[in-house]
């Protein structure tokens, strides 16, 4: 294999890992546009919570106490995080989002900024602002094949999102569930005439939003810096994918995100890594401006 | 006036007059540092060092009071700078300390020495702090010049060192070390790859390090980031082969900036990483191990205090060795504070240059991290 093949296939892999990191994150963002036409600015904390629950788990509960190898305490670890995602997702829904949304739809959007500066400060005062050192087993083991290189850890992040997008997918296209959430996307008010609970759907939607929140914290914990702000360093780039993939769209936000990953990695080799932002955020104007709908067209039967 | 009250009005005078002249013999010292925020860990540390260093000072130091009041600058140079005029307003300190990065740094020094109170820096590096001719403005910390220098050349003349490739955050306080680094290095005819600079909010290095492991034969790797980015491209650059820790060749170089700890939390991949250090933990002069001792026994047996903790003491020794001298307000401790030669801290002896700029570096020394994670010293200067 020549160098160029070579560095072109490994930046390659790294921006598909890359990727599927934001894809993890953006999905949830998607998901609660999709049904509810509401942005989330809480979440990046649910990410957050997500990657504590995780390293709390992996570090303390599953080793010390279950006596788990690192191997299955992490895995255990990703399974909680998706849990914790879904009881927050739960409780805010009850607590805010649900009581604000027989009003005025701003509402329920500032509602969404309380609840981040209040889960932020409240982690703060939870676990305090020094970074934890959380690593996973499978970060350190790294794989060669010839010149290409990657963790396992990139493997299962991969895996792990693939697995979540089919799971996501088969939940929304096969099952009654589903349809209905589709329905109630499409129009609210038909499908509570066709006998579905719209309110029930909807906090389906945030609860599963809330999970893949979750689990992608516990999936960026062993990458990011972790701090009770950790989750807000890729909450801007999750931003920027929801819209260049088209604001609701499953498919195109799961585009995008590998497609910014591969940006992200090819910027970094050939312009430069203080570039990365330029970058992608000229790509997200160029979007607006270009194609406003996303890079797959909108179309509202279609999404989520 | 009958005689009871006249003696219980002039008791009452008495004590008010009393009291104005305790509350008047009080040194009040504002702590502007990131409480809330990415670089919060900052403000932790550094208050764990002022709170420990209070309590030499109970009793006073030649009968004045250190005072001190807490505030959240977050690291960002507009919250800065609304509470430094907040602090003026309300507190009206005679001394701050503060902030610790560059960029916030710099914007609250103009208001500082315009207001006339004294700026005592203990964490940035930026060069133009020092040399912009605030006059109330000090600082104990190596600027980037004095960080970078020494590692400049020691990657050329004991490393042996020709080709490098500079990492660093995109701040300030980053930009001055890379260049600090970069122009002695190449003066000396060594060649500098690239430069490779990154946000405080890029997470994931591998990228980066594969771009470095594609620019050939690499020497040396000065690294000038926070301790949590650090652990991430250590362990990039590992994976990538690029650096010893990794099975590679190049030597990742570190500057002051890097807390104690940092070699745990990187495991293998900090292998070889050479840096020098101000804050030594493991030095045996008393001073350290008095302040060692002290802070386990504070904070606990395990924990074992960085060089945040220890600048953030020294600040206080720093400003009641001034009071101790005569300063009372913030002209007098100016003035003390300028004439300081050789007096000892955690972190050294502080003998202020002209500008403010603290210039006794003798204790700055070398490290590089062994298998084990240890730290060896180098007698490398």
């Amino acid at each position: 294999m020549s160098d160029l093949v070579a560095l072109v296939v490994q930046q390659s892999l790294n921006g598909v890992y890359l990727g599927c990191l934001y894809v993890m994150v953006a999905l949830g963002l998607t998901l609660i546009y999709g049904v509810l036409n509401q942005i989330n600015f809480a979440h990046a904390d649910f990410v957050t919570v997500g990657a504590f629950a995780a390293f709390f788990t992996a570090t303390r509960l599953a080793t010390r106490v279950l006596g788990l190898p690192d191997a299955g305490a992490y895995l255990l670890s990703l399974i909680v995080a998706l849990g914790v995602g879904a009881l927050l997702g739960l409780a805010v829904n009850a607590a805010v989002f649900a009581p604000l949304r027989r009003g005025d739809e701003l509402r329920p959007l500032i509602a969404t900024i309380g609840v981040s500066v209040l889960l932020e400060n409240f982690q703060l005062w939870l676990f305090g602002p020094i970074p934890y050192q959380f690593d996973s087993p499978f970060s350190r083991e790294t794989i060669r094949i010839g010149r290409i290189f990657f963790t396992a850890q990139s493997l299962l992040v991969v895996a792990v999102s693939a697995s979540a997008i089919a799971a996501l997918y088969a939940f929304m296209r096969f099952t009654f569930l589903g349809k209905a959430l589709r329905a109630v996307a499409q129009d609210r008010e038909t499908a509570g005439l066709m006998g579905i609970n719209p309110n029930l759907l909807i906090a389906l939607t945030i609860v599963i939003a809330s999970a893949l929140a979750g689990m992608a914290g516990a999936l960026l914990g062993p990458v990011i810096v972790l701090t009770p702000f950790a989750g807000g360093t890729v909450i801007v780039k999750a931003f920027a994918i929801v819209i260049i993939g088209g604001f609701g769209n499953m498919q195109g936000t799961i585009l995008a995100g590998i497609l910014v990953g591969i940006i992200e990695a090819f910027t970094v080799q050939y312009l430069g890594s203080g570039l990365i932002d330029l970058v992608v955020f000229v790509l997200l104007l160029a979007m607006l401006v270009l194609r406003p709908t996303g890079l797959i067209a909108e179309r509202k039967e279609e999404n989520v | 006036m009958k005689p009871l009250l006249r003696t219980t009005v002039a008791a009452l005078a008495a004590a008010v007059a009393f009291s104005a002249v305790a509350q008047d013999r009080v040194v009040r010292i504002g702590v502007l540092m990131p409480i809330s925020g990415p670089g919060s860990y900052f403000g932790v540390m550094d208050k764990e060092g002022i709170e420990l260093a209070l309590e030499r000072f109970r009793n006073g130091v030649n009968g004045y009071k250190l005072q001190v009041q807490y505030e959240d600058s977050a690291c960002s140079p507009l919250q800065a700078t609304n509470t430094a005029k907040r602090i003026l307003d309300q507190f009206k300190p005679h001394v701050v300390i503060g902030e610790e990065c560059s960029d916030a740094s710099l914007a609250i020094a103009p208001i500082l020495n315009e207001a006339k109170v004294v700026q005592l820096n203990v964490g940035s590096v930026t060069m133009k702090l020092t040399e912009s001719g605030y006059k109330y403005t000090f600082r104990i910390f190596p600027n980037a010049e004095q960080q970078s220098l020494p590692l400049a050349k020691v990657a050329y003349n004991t490393l042996k060192a020709r080709t490098a490739v500079i990492l660093h955050e995109k701040t300030n306080a980053g930009s001055d070390n890379a260049e600090g680094f970069k122009k002695p290095f190449e003066a000396m005819g060594g060649k500098v790859l690239a430069t490779i600079d990154f946000g405080r909010d890029v997470n994931d290095f591998t990228a980066i390090a594969t771009r470095i492991a594609s620019l050939g034969k690499v020497d040396v790797l000065p690294t000038f980031a926070l301790e949590g980015q650090q652990v991430r491209l250590s362990q990039a650059l590992a994976q990538a082969k690029v650096v010893k820790g990794g099975g590679g060749r190049a030597v990742q170089m570190g500057s002051i900036w890097l807390p104690y700890g940092y070699d745990q939390k990187a495991g293998q991949a900090a292998e070889g990483y050479v840096r020098i250090v101000q804050f030594d933990p493991t030095e045996k002069r008393k001073m350290v191990q008095d302040f060692v001792s002290a802070f386990k026994a504070k904070y606990g047996a395990d924990k074992v205090p960085t060089h945040i903790n220890a600048h953030a003491y020294d600040a206080i020794l720093l400003v009641a060795e001034a009071v101790r001298r005569g300063g009372h307000d913030s002209e007098s401790i100016r003035d003390q504070l300028s004439k300081m030669k050789g007096f000892e801290v955690t972190t050294g002896t502080i003998s202020f240059d002209a500008k403010g700029q603290t210039s006794d570096l003798s204790v700055v020394h070398f490290v590089e991290t062994q298998k084990d994670l240890s730290w060896k010293a180098l007698n490398w200067q």
